[in-house]
Order: C-alpha cells, then structure tokens, then sequence
C-alpha cells in the first residue's frame, strides 16, 4: 500500500517533468490512479492459473499474458481517465485537453510493464506453492510407509497369538516339558525373525517362508491334527525381493478366519510361482461355509495391501477371491533378484 | 450343602493343549469329576444334555458355535467359567451372569478362584442351579438375583450393533444353524417360535418379539401379529377381506398380513 502511495508521487513528479501540470492536480490525479493500479494488477492471479508455466507452451503464455497486460493497462488507463475528467470538472484546476490525452497515452504504456512485473511476482510465488506441495507429499508418503511399517509390525506381534501361545507353554509343562522347552525356542526364535525382517526394506521370499513356517509350527501346536500345510514353492522364485512380513499375516488370517472355523481343520495352501517378470504367491485355506464372513480379515487384507505400496511397487496387487468353501489371496508383485536390487542400491 | 458335593464339570475348548490344562489343574481337587471334554460348539451342547454338569469351562472362538451361542441354546445352563485369551468378551460374559473370566494364559490359583467362586454361587442359589445366581461384582448387595434373559443371551451371541447372522435350535442334543438367508418367515406359538426355512420347521423357547430385535428390519418385516417374514420370499399380496391382505410366498404359502403390517411393508418395499 505505501509502495503503491510511494509510486503515485513518483508517477505524478513524472507527469509534472513531462507536461506543464499544477502540483495539486498531478497528486490528486495520480497517487489514487497508482492505488487502484496496485488492484488492476492483480489480475495476474488468475492469468497465471490459467497460464501455468509447466504445461504451456512458451509462446502461448507470452501471448496470452501480453493480451491481458495491454487489456488490463487499457482498463486502468480509461479508468484514469475519467477520474482526471471529474477532477478537471470539479474545477480544481486548469488542465488542457491535450495533457489529459498525453496522461492517458502515459499510464496506458506504464501499466503494461507493471501488470507484466506482476505477473512474475505471481508466477515466482506459484513456484515456490508448488515445490512447497511437492515436498509436503514426500514427507506424507515416507510417514504413511513408516506407519505401514508400525502398523504390520502390531498386526505380527498380535497378542491373542502371544496369549494362546503361552497358554499351550503352560499345558506342555505338566504333560510334555521336552515339548514345552521347543515351543519356547520357537516362540523366541520367530518373535526374534519377525524383528529382524522388520527393520529391513525388503527380504527374499526364502526369508519370509522361514518365518511362516515358524510360525506354523507354533500353530501346530495348538491345532494338532486340525492343522494341515502345504507348501508349492518354485525354487526360482526363493530368491525374489518381498517386503518384509508380507506372508505371515495371510496365513495367520487362514487360520483365524479359515481352518480355526472348521471342525474337521483343513489344509493352509501356500503357493509361489515365478513366471517371466512377475512372482505369483497364493495363500488359499477353507472356510465353514455356515460362517458369515468376518470383519476382522478385512483389516489384515488391507494391512498387507499397504505393505506392497509402501514396498513402492506399482504394478503389485493384491487379490482376495470367497469361492463357496474356499478363501484365496492373490498377490502379483514385480519378480526382483536379491543381485538386481543389490546393483539399484 | 453344596460345599460337599462333588462338582461335575464339562471343558470345552477347541485347542487339546487348552483342554489338557484344565483338567490337570483340575485334578488336584479331589471333590470335582470331569464328565467330558468338547472340542467344540455342538459337542458341548451334545454333552449339556447327556451328562448335566454343574459347571462348564468355556471357550469363545471355536468352530461353527461360539461360547455365547453355545449358551443361548442350554436351558438350563450350568455354571459357566469362560477361558479365552481375548479380554472384549468379559463385559458380555458377565451380561450373561457367567461365574468367572479366566484369561489366558492363567495358573492354578486362579482356577481354584474361580473354582471358590462357582461354589460360593451354587450354595447361594441352594438349588443347585448357578444360573439363578447375580455375578460376583454384585453379590455383595442383596439384589433379587435373576436368571440371565433370552434377550440378553442372544444379544451376547451377536458382535455387538449387528443382526444376527444366523439362528440356532436345539432338537435335543442336535443343533441346527440356519443362516439367515435360508430363513423364510417365523411364526408365533405361545412361548416359543416355529422357524420356517427350506422348507422345514424348528421350535425355540423364544418370543416372537425378542426374535424380531435380532433381525434386520431390512430384511424381515413383521406383517402380522404372529408372523415376521423374510421380504425377498413375498412374491405378492393380495386382499383378503375387508382391512387385511394375504401374502403369498414364492413357494405358494399364505400369511396373514394386518394393516399395520401391511403399512410396514410398504415402507420396506
């Protein structure tokens, strides 16, 4: 504003240099003509949108921004105009005709520059919005892949698990302490995995079996016989990049949602196939057909579903297929070497 | 009296090692018998009605019957203790004046607690029958102690804020689950209720009223005093007399439909 003010005393000093003009005249006709210039100006806010740097070509933006400074000067200008016309009435002074024209011609041809320097200004701040947005959006996704990280992190160290787990400890004391003492060194063994696989980017799918058969084998002693597993596992595909405590989620859901349902138990279905580019990995288990279908496996589902994004892999999908009696995941995940993700590094 | 008498008891869980470890507990009281052990849902109400017994150890998650639905179906119930490892069911097992809530994984003196408990019980109720006894938050004030309702029985076999996904009748020791999609429509008799479904029929020792609540209005729409039907099972209504309407079903059927009934049909339609 007292830019603005600044610039309507200089703009009158100047109009006084050019033409023979009262003091009193030039003030009271330029310093408000400058004010409103400050407003006209500002038009470049919408011209910038409508030309936005990045996906217009050069040319277009010129001639589009040049169009608007000579219509928004030539608003201004006529604007002015009238104003000098009231003041000339209201008779503060004697103006001739021809200086009011040269006035005219005069703000006309300084308002063009004015809207253009404008119109940097604005293109300049849009700028730094956008780098600003930019970086907010990187800081989001690495949070929403550290919170998918937690969150799977709290899904593998499921208490009820725990709980069950130190249960069957419990029993196995009075009716088997040999059997007490493995289940122990299991349960160690898999918490101490699951942290390990945890910390890291990616793992190989190898890594990642180990780690469910672990926890199979926990399992298995709670089921018994009710539990069966069975595993067909390309020996290609051991050694792609998964992400970290991808599978065991899935299988702890067969169990939960599936087999645990199932007075008879049923057999937990692990599949992983390379073919080509793409590793297929199927978790399939049975389902009491009389059993609604849970809520809770939808959270896993979509726990498991994050992981594959945060794992930053586009072309990673996740299938859930219900057929009457059977409960199947899909996952498709780009097939990457232990050496090829060694050599991106 | 009943501090002499042995207790019998009936463990159900779906997990051996679970099963095993109570009954190891168990066996240091000489004055309780274990009468059986059910890995699941139908087995247990099998059981109920074989053997009797005073007390039962219950799991929640189990195949095809949960605890809570397992309890909706015995009339009378025994005593119940629920051992489970999830603590969100307690709130519920109390609704249904469960003894004790054993948590997993718990020892022996806490069992023998929740043994003291159900004793504690049974000789208040004098009868023998625990079910008739308030739960131990509220023994100490003299309150009239009440049986568990149907209503709330069948509210604790249900997640919370949701229809029931299914029925359950008992045919002696049978039980039969009826998803809700096969039901077709439920008809009043006195205290207890006829459940239509494929064609065949179950009474349950439940009003009409209290069957209704767990249903969804959606889905089933009550047109008659003594009739709630499945919506997708009218194939049309005709008039009947003056003031009432007749629905008939897809298989040929006919209810009754009142005039409010037919005014709630209409809303749902």
């Amino acid at each position: 504003m007292l830019a603005w003010l600044l610039a309507g005393l200089l703009l009158a000093e100047f109009l006084r240099l050019i033409g023979p003009l009262p003091v009193s005249h030039a003030h009271a006709f330029a310093v408000p003509a400058m004010l409103v210039c400050g407003f006209v100006v500002l038009s470049a806010w919408w011209a910038c949108r409508r030309y936005p740097l990045v996906s217009t070509p050069p040319l277009k933006v010129l001639s589009g921004q040049i169009g608007v400074a000579l219509q928004a000067s030539a608003v201004w200008a006529v604007g002015s105009l009238l104003w000098e016309l009231v003041l000339v009435r209201l008779g503060d002074s004697v103006v001739m005709r021809a200086d009011i024209l040269r006035n005219f011609g005069v703000l006309f041809l300084i308002g063009i520059p004015l809207y253009l320097l404008s119109a940097v200004v604005h293109y300049l701040v849009l700028a730094f919005e956008a780098a600003h947005e930019a970086e907010r959006r990187v800081l989001e996704s690495q949070v929403s892949t550290r919170e998918a990280e937690v969150r799977a992190l709290r899904a593998q160290l499921n208490p009820h698990f725990l709980f069950n787990s130190l249960n069957s400890i419990n029993s196995l004391v009075g009716s088997d302490p040999e059997g007490a003492r493995r289940m122990c060194e299991g349960l160690g063994d898999f918490l101490r995995r699951t942290l390990a696989l945890a910390a890291r980017d990616s793992v190989a799918l190898s890594e990642e079996l180990a780690l469910v058969e672990r926890y199979l084998a926990i399992e298995k002693v709670r089921f018994g016989e009710r539990l069966g597993i069975e595993r067909r596992v390309d020996e290609s595909a051991l050694g792609c990049r998964v992400p970290p405590l991808l599978l065991q989620p899935l299988v702890e859901n067969a169990i939960k949602h599936g087999v645990s349902g199932r007075l008879e138990g049923g057999v937990v279905r692990i599949e992983a196939r390379r073919e080509g580019a793409r590793l297929g990995i199927v978790v399939e288990n049975p389902v009491d057909e009389d059993a609604p279908a849970r809520a809770g496996a939808g959270v896993g589902l979509e726990n498991v579903r994050r992981r594959l994004e945060a794992f930053g892999a586009e072309e990673a999908r996740l299938d859930a297929v219900r057929e009457p009696g059977v409960f199947r995941v899909l996952l498709t995940l780009p097939a990457r070497d232990s050496e090829t993700e060694g050599s991106r590094g | 009296m009943a501090d002499a008498k042995t207790l019998r008891v009936l463990i159900v869980d779906d997990e051996a090692p679970a099963r095993a470890l109570v009954r190891e507990y168990l066996g240091a009281h000489a004055d309780i018998e274990v009468v059986g052990e059910c890995a699941n849902g139908f087995e247990a109400v099998k059981a109920v009605s074989e053997h009797a017994p005073d007390l039962m150890f219950l799991d929640v998650q189990m195949p095809k019957l949960t605890g809570f639905e397992v309890l909706e179906l015995l009339d009378p119930a025994p005593a119940v203790v629920f051992c489970t490892a999830y603590d969100e069911f307690a709130l519920k097992a109390f609704e249904v004046h469960a003894v004790d809530y054993l948590l997993k994984p718990f020892g022996r003196d806490r069992l023998a607690e929740a043994l003291g408990r159900v004793r504690e019980r049974l000789a208040a109720s004098g009868a023998g029958t625990a079910a008739a006894v308030a739960p131990p938050e509220t023994s100490a004030t003299p309150a009239a102690p009440t049986a568990p309702s149907a209503a709330a029985l069948s509210a604790a076999a249900r997640a919370p804020g949701q229809f029931a996904e299914r029925l359950m009748v008992r045919d002696g020791a049978l039980v039969h689950v009826i998803p809700i999609e096969k039901l077709d429509y439920v008809e009043a008799q006195d205290d207890y209720v006829a459940i239509h479904a494929e064609g065949k029929s179950w009474l349950k020792h439940q009003t009409l009223a209290e069957l209704e609540q767990s249903l969804d209005p959606a889905r089933f729409v009550r047109v008659h005093r003594s009739y709630v039907v499945n919506v997708e099972r009218i194939a049309r209504i005709e008039p009947y007399a003056k003031d009432s309407r007749v629905a008939i079903l897809h298989d040929g059927r006919e209810l009754p439909v009142s005039r409010g009934g037919y005014q709630r049909l209409r809303e749902r339609m």
